[in-house]
C-alpha cells in the first residue's frame, strides 16, 4: 500500500448500535443494549445460547425491528432498517450454514445474476472463469473457479461467502460461528483469508462459543447475557476465565432439585467409540439418578445422545440396560429396550403437531392398547391421555386440541407425556428447556424431578449449564468427542466458571 | 485442490452416462437386428419421437428450475385438437371455419403458452403446490379435448400444417430403401440446439439454474425467482404445443387420445439423460440423449419384433433404471461428501492405532 491516505483510519467506529431494546410476547430479548464495531477490527461477541447475540444481529440486518434504539453506520443514522438498507449499508451476515449455489461452478456463484456477456448477448463462459478468478486472486484467494460449489470444503465455501460479501461492497461481515465444522488446518487457513480483509480495511463480527478462538482471532470482545450487554474488552486486557465470568454472571434464583438417586445400576456405557463422532466414552446411571452431559457443537454429545436411541449408529463398545445388553438398531429397539428420548427439534422429531394431543401421546403406547378384533380401546386411550393431561399440567382446551395450537412448554409437556407414557427405564432429554419461558421451565423441571422420583433414570444433554447444575447428581463433559471431566455435587465442584471452561476445552483431567 | 481431483473424472463420466448408453443401445441393436441399420429404420428413429422429443424438452425447461409440469401431454393434445377443429371442414369433422393454418399454428402455440402461464402463476403466485396444480390440468385439459372433439379423430389437414411434423426435406434412394431426411427430425434438432444455448449461454438460462440450485440463494442475488419460474412454464407451454403440432402433422389427423400416458417416459427420458427433479442439474443435450435412447430402444424392440407388452415393460425397466441411477448417483455425492468430513475428523481414529499397537 503505497497511498497511506487510501487507508481507512481504524480508530474510526463503523457501526454504533445504541439503547437497542427488543421484546417478543413473554420474553425480554434485548434490553438497551450498545454495540459499536470499528473500522478494520475483529469483533468478537460471545455469549450462552439465547443470551440475545441472534436477536441482535437479527436486527443489525433487518430481518428484525427493534422495538427501540438506533443504528449508526460511519456516524450515519439509519432511519429505516430493512435487509436491503442493511446489505447497501455494506453490512453482510456469513451463516453457519452457507447457502450458496451448490451445483453451479464456484465461477457462477460469484458473478450470478450478473454474467459476462460477448457482443451477442451470450454468456461469455471464458469470460466468466477468467473475472471470477480475477476477482478471487485480488482477494488472495486461491480456488478453481470452474468447480462446482458441492466439491468445496466447509472451509473454502465460508471463505467464497466472504468474498461474495466483498465484492458486493460489504464493510462489516457478521461470521456466525464459521468453525464449527472445521478441522484445526482449515481455521487456520480462514483465519488467515479474515485477516487478510482485515488488513484491507474490511471489519468483521466473530460469532463463536469457541473462546480460544476469539482470543485467537479478535481484536475486541462484546459480551452479552440474558439480552444484555454485559461488557466490552479489549482482547489483550482479559483472559478466558474473565470472559467465562462475565458469560456466567453472578448469582440468578436457581431451581434445586433433591437428590434421588438409588444404588442399582440401570444403564452402563463403556468404552464407547464411534468413528467421526466420540471416542472412549463410558458412564453409569443409577437408578432415580439425573446426570447432566454437555459440549460445544461437534464435541460429539449430539451424536451420542442419537446413538444411544437407535437414531444413528452406536459404535463400538459395550452398554448395558439392568445388566442386558443394549444394542439398539433403531428407535423403536431403543423404546422396547426401556430407553425413551426426547429429540432436540421437537417440531421435527417430537411431535406430529397436526395431530391431537391424544394421538400425540398415545402413538408410543398404542400396540398395548389394541383390543380384540385389532380396535383401539378408546376408552383406555382416553384415559391415559387425561391422566398425563393432568399430572403434567398441560395446558390445552382438550385432549382432541391439535399440538399445533399449543404453546411451546405445552407442545413439550406433550412430548414428555408420550415418553413417560412408555414407562421408560432410561430417558434421553435433548435440551428439554430449549425455546419455552421461565414457567413451562419450572414445571420441565418438576415432571423430570417426579420421573426421577419414581425410579427412572434421566440423562439430560443441555448447554445450560445452571439448569444443569440445579437438576443433576452429576455432570460430565464433552470435548472433541471425549468425555473430558466429571462435576459432581458429591464433590461439591459444580462451579458454572469451571464447567464453561471445561466446555471450551479449558484444562480438564482427562477421565479415565 | 487434491481432492477435488479424483473425483472429477467420475463426475464427468456420470453427469455424460447418457451418451454410453445410446451408443451401447445402438450398437446392441445394430448387432441384433439386420434390419435397425436399414436406411429407412434410421431416418425414421426421430421422426417418430419427435413430439416426444419436445415434451422432453419442455419437462427438461421445468426440471432445471427444480419443478415439472404433468399436464404438458395433456396441452399436446388439445392444442392439436383446436387446431383441427379450426383448419377442418365440418364434413371432416372441423368447424368449417377453416383458417389460414399459419394463423392456426400461431394461436395453437399462444393457447399453449396461456396454459403455461396458467400453471406458473398458480405455482408461484398463489403458492399451490406444482404436483397438485399441474396433476389437475392434465385432467382438465384432456377433459377439455374430449369436450371439443367431435367424438372421433380428425383428419385431412392443409398441407402447411403438416409440413413440420410429416414434411420430408431430402429422399435418399438406396438399394436397402430409402432415407428419409424428415423436417420434424431436423426441427425437433433445432429446437434441443436453441433449448442449449439458451439455458448455458443467456443470462436468463443460468438464473434458472440457480433457482433450481437454491431458490433463496437466488433470490437473495437478485433474481425474480417467481419470473423466471412462471417463464419456464410458459416456454414447458409452448413446447407442448409444438409437440401437438408435431403428432398432427406426422398422422395428418388430431384425435382425442393423442400424447395420453406419455408424461411419465417423457420424465423418465429427461432423469435418464442427466436431469434431475430436484433443479440445477444436468443440460438440454443430454435430454436429447434420453430421448435417443428412449426411440432407439422402442424401434429396435419393434424391429425385433418383441410384443407391445414386453416393450411396455422394457420402458418400465429403463424408467426403473433412470431412477435408480439418479439415487445411486444422489448417494455417490453423498458418500464423497461425507468421506470429505470424515477426513476432516481424527476423533476415533488415531488412538485405536495406539491402543491397538
Amino acid at each position: 500500500m503505497v497511498e497511506t491516505g487510501a487507508l481507512p483510519r481504524r480508530d474510526m467506529t463503523l457501526l454504533d448500535m445504541r439503547g437497542i431494546s427488543k421484546s417478543y410476547p413473554g420474553v425480554k430479548a434485548l434490553e438497551d443494549a450498545d454495540f459499536a464495531v470499528r473500522r478494520g477490527e475483529i469483533h468478537g461477541l460471545v455469549g450462552k445460547n439465547g443470551a440475545g447475540k441472534s436477536t441482535l444481529m437479527g436486527i443489525l440486518m433487518g430481518i428484525r425491528e427493534a422495538d427501540s434504539g438506533t443504528i449508526a453506520i460511519e456516524g450515519e443514522t439509519l432511519h429505516q432498517a430493512s435487509p436491503q438498507t442493511m446489505i447497501d449499508a455494506g453490512i453482510s451476515y456469513v451463516p453457519q450454514h452457507i447457502n450458496l449455489l451448490n451445483t453451479l461452478t464456484v465461477a457462477e456463484n460469484i458473478l450470478v445474476g450478473n454474467l459476462p456477456k460477448n457482443r451477442f448477448g451470450l454468456v461469455d463462459w471464458k469470460a466468466v472463469n477468467e473475472d471470477s478468478q480475477a476477482r478471487l486472486s485480488r482477494l488472495g484467494l486461491k480456488l478453481d473457479v470452474r468447480q462446482p460449489v458441492e466439491g468445496l470444503s466447509v472451509a473454502e465455501r465460508t471463505m467464497l461467502a466472504i468474498a461474495k460479501a466483498l465484492f458486493n461492497d460489504a464493510r462489516l461481515i457478521i461470521l456466525d460461528e464459521p468453525t464449527a465444522a472445521l478441522s484445526r488446518v482449515d481455521i487456520d487457513l480462514l483465519f488467515g483469508f479474515v485477516r487478510a480483509q482485515q488488513e484491507q480495511g474490511v471489519a468483521f463480527i466473530y460469532i463463536s462459543h469457541h473462546l480460544e478462538e476469539v482470543f485467537e482471532i479478535c481484536d475486541r470482545v462484546t459480551v452479552m447475557r440474558d439480552g444484555r450487554i454485559v461488557g466490552m474488552r479489549a482482547i489483550n486486557e482479559i483472559d478466558v476465565a474473565d470472559l467465562i465470568h462475565m458469560m456466567v454472571g453472578g448469582g440468578v434464583e436457581e431451581y434445586q432439585r433433591e437428590s434421588s438417586a438409588g444404588h442399582e445400576l440401570v444403564f452402563e456405557v463403556q468404552d464407547l467409540s464411534r468413528r467421526g463422532a466420540y471416542e472412549h466414552v463410558s458412564f453409569a446411571l443409577r437408578r432415580g439418578e439425573v446426570i447432566g452431559i454437555s459440549g460445544l457443537q461437534g464435541s460429539g454429545v449430539d451424536e451420542l445422545a442419537q446413538g444411544l436411541f437407535g437414531l444413528e449408529r452406536m459404535g463400538v463398545g459395550d452398554v448395558t440396560i439392568a445388566g442386558e445388553a443394549y444394542r439398539p438398531g433403531s428407535p423403536k429397539s431403543a423404546f422396547e429396550a426401556g430407553v425413551a428420548y426426547l429429540p432436540q427439534d421437537r417440531h421435527r422429531y417430537g411431535l406430529v403437531q397436526l395431530r391431537s394431543v391424544r394421538e400425540n401421546v398415545t402413538y408410543s403406547v398404542l400396540d398395548r392398547l389394541v383390543g380384540r378384533l385389532g380396535v383401539l380401546m378408546r376408552q383406555d386411550e382416553q384415559a391415559i391421555t387425561e391422566e398425563y393431561i393432568d399430572k403434567l399440567g398441560i395446558v390445552t382446551p382438550g385432549p382432541e386440541q391439535r399440538t399445533l395450537l399449543l404453546s411451546g412448554g405445552n407442545q413439550q409437556k406433550v412430548v414428555f407425556a408420550k415418553l413417560a407414557a412408555t414407562q421408560p427405564a432410561v430417558l434421553i432429554l435433548h435440551e428439554p428447556s430449549q425455546g419455552v419461558d421461565v414457567q413451562a421451565k419450572v414445571d420441565i423441571f418438576n415432571i423430570i424431578n417426579d420421573l426421577s422420583r419414581q425410579g427412572v433414570a434421566i440423562m439430560i444433554i443441555s448447554s445450560e449449564v445452571r439448569e444443569l447444575i440445579g437438576l443433576c447428581d452429576r455432570i460430565l463433559v464433552m470435548y472433541e468427542g471425549r468425555i473430558t471431566k466429571e462435576f459432581s455435587r458429591a464433590a461439591d465442584n459444580m462451579q458454572p466458571e469451571d464447567i464453561l471452561l471445561a466446555i471450551e476445552g479449558g484444562p480438564g483431567d482427562a477421565d479415565a | 485442490m487434491k481432492r477435488a481431483e479424483p473425483n472429477r473424472l467420475v463426475s464427468l463420466m456420470v453427469d455424460n452416462l447418457i451418451w454410453l448408453f445410446v451408443l451401447g443401445a445402438f450398437i446392441a441393436f445394430s448387432l441384433l437386428s439386420d434390419r435397425f441399420l436399414s436406411p429407412y429404420n434410421l431416418g425414421n428413429i426421430l421422426l417418430r419421437s419427435a413430439a416426444f422429443g419436445m415434451l422432453v424438452l419442455s419437462q427438461a425447461y421445468t426440471f432445471i428450475t427444480g419443478n415439472f409440469d404433468l399436464s404438458v401431454e395433456s396441452s399436446l393434445g388439445l392444442t392439436a385438437m383446436f387446431a383441427a377443429l379450426m383448419l377442418v371442414t365440418s364434413e371432416a369433422g372441423g368447424l368449417g371455419w377453416q383458417l389460414d393454418p399459419l394463423l392456426v399454428i400461431l394461436l395453437m402455440l399462444i393457447l399453449g403458452g396461456l396454459i403455461g402461464l396458467f400453471n406458473g402463476v398458480l405455482i408461484t403466485k398463489v403458492g399451490v403446490n406444482n404436483l397438485l396444480v399441474t396433476i389437475a390440468m392434465l385432467f382438465v385439459l384432456r377433459g377439455a379435448t374430449y369436450g371439443i372433439s367431435p367424438g372421433t379423430s380428425i383428419s385431412f389437414f392443409p398441407k402447411e400444417f403438416t409440413w413440420l411434423g410429416g414434411g420430408t426435406l431430402a429422399r435418399i434412394v438406396t438399394d436397402d430403401g430409402n432415407f428419409v431426411l424428415s423436417v420434424a427430425g431436423i426441427f425437433v434438432i433445432l429446437a434441443f440446439l436453441v433449448g442449449h444455448i439458451h439455458t448455458r449461454y443467456t443470462q436468463f438460462g443460468r438464473n434458472m439454474y440457480a433457482v433450481g440450485a437454491d431458490a433463496d440463494a437466488a433470490r437473495a442475488a437478485g433474481i425474480n425467482v417467481d419470473r423466471v419460474v412462471i417463464i419456464v412454464y410458459i416456454i414447458a407451454g409452448v413446447c407442448a404445443a409444438f409437440a401437438g403440432l408435431l403428432q398432427a402433422g406426422r398422422l395428418n389427423a388430431a384425435t382425442p387420445t393423442m400424447g395420453a400416458n406419455l408424461i411419465f417416459a417423457v420424465h423418465g427420458a429427461a432423469i435418464i439423460g442427466g436431469m434431475s427433479i430436484y433443479g440445477g442439474r444436468g443440460n438440454i443435450i443430454g435430454a436429447f440423449g434420453g430421448v435417443l435412447l428412449w426411440s432407439i430402444l422402442d424401434t429396435g424392440l419393434n424391429i425385433m419384433g418383441v410384443s407391445p407388452f414386453w416393450i411396455d415393460v422394457s420402458r418400465g425397466l429403463l424408467l426403473l433404471f433412470a431412477v435408480l441411477l439418479d439415487a445411486l448417483r444422489v448417494r455417490y455425492q453423498h458418500n464423497v461428501q461425507m468421506r470429505l468430513a470424515l477426513a476432516d475428523t481424527t476423533v476415533g481414529l488415531g488412538d485405536k492405532e495406539q491402543s491397538g499397537g
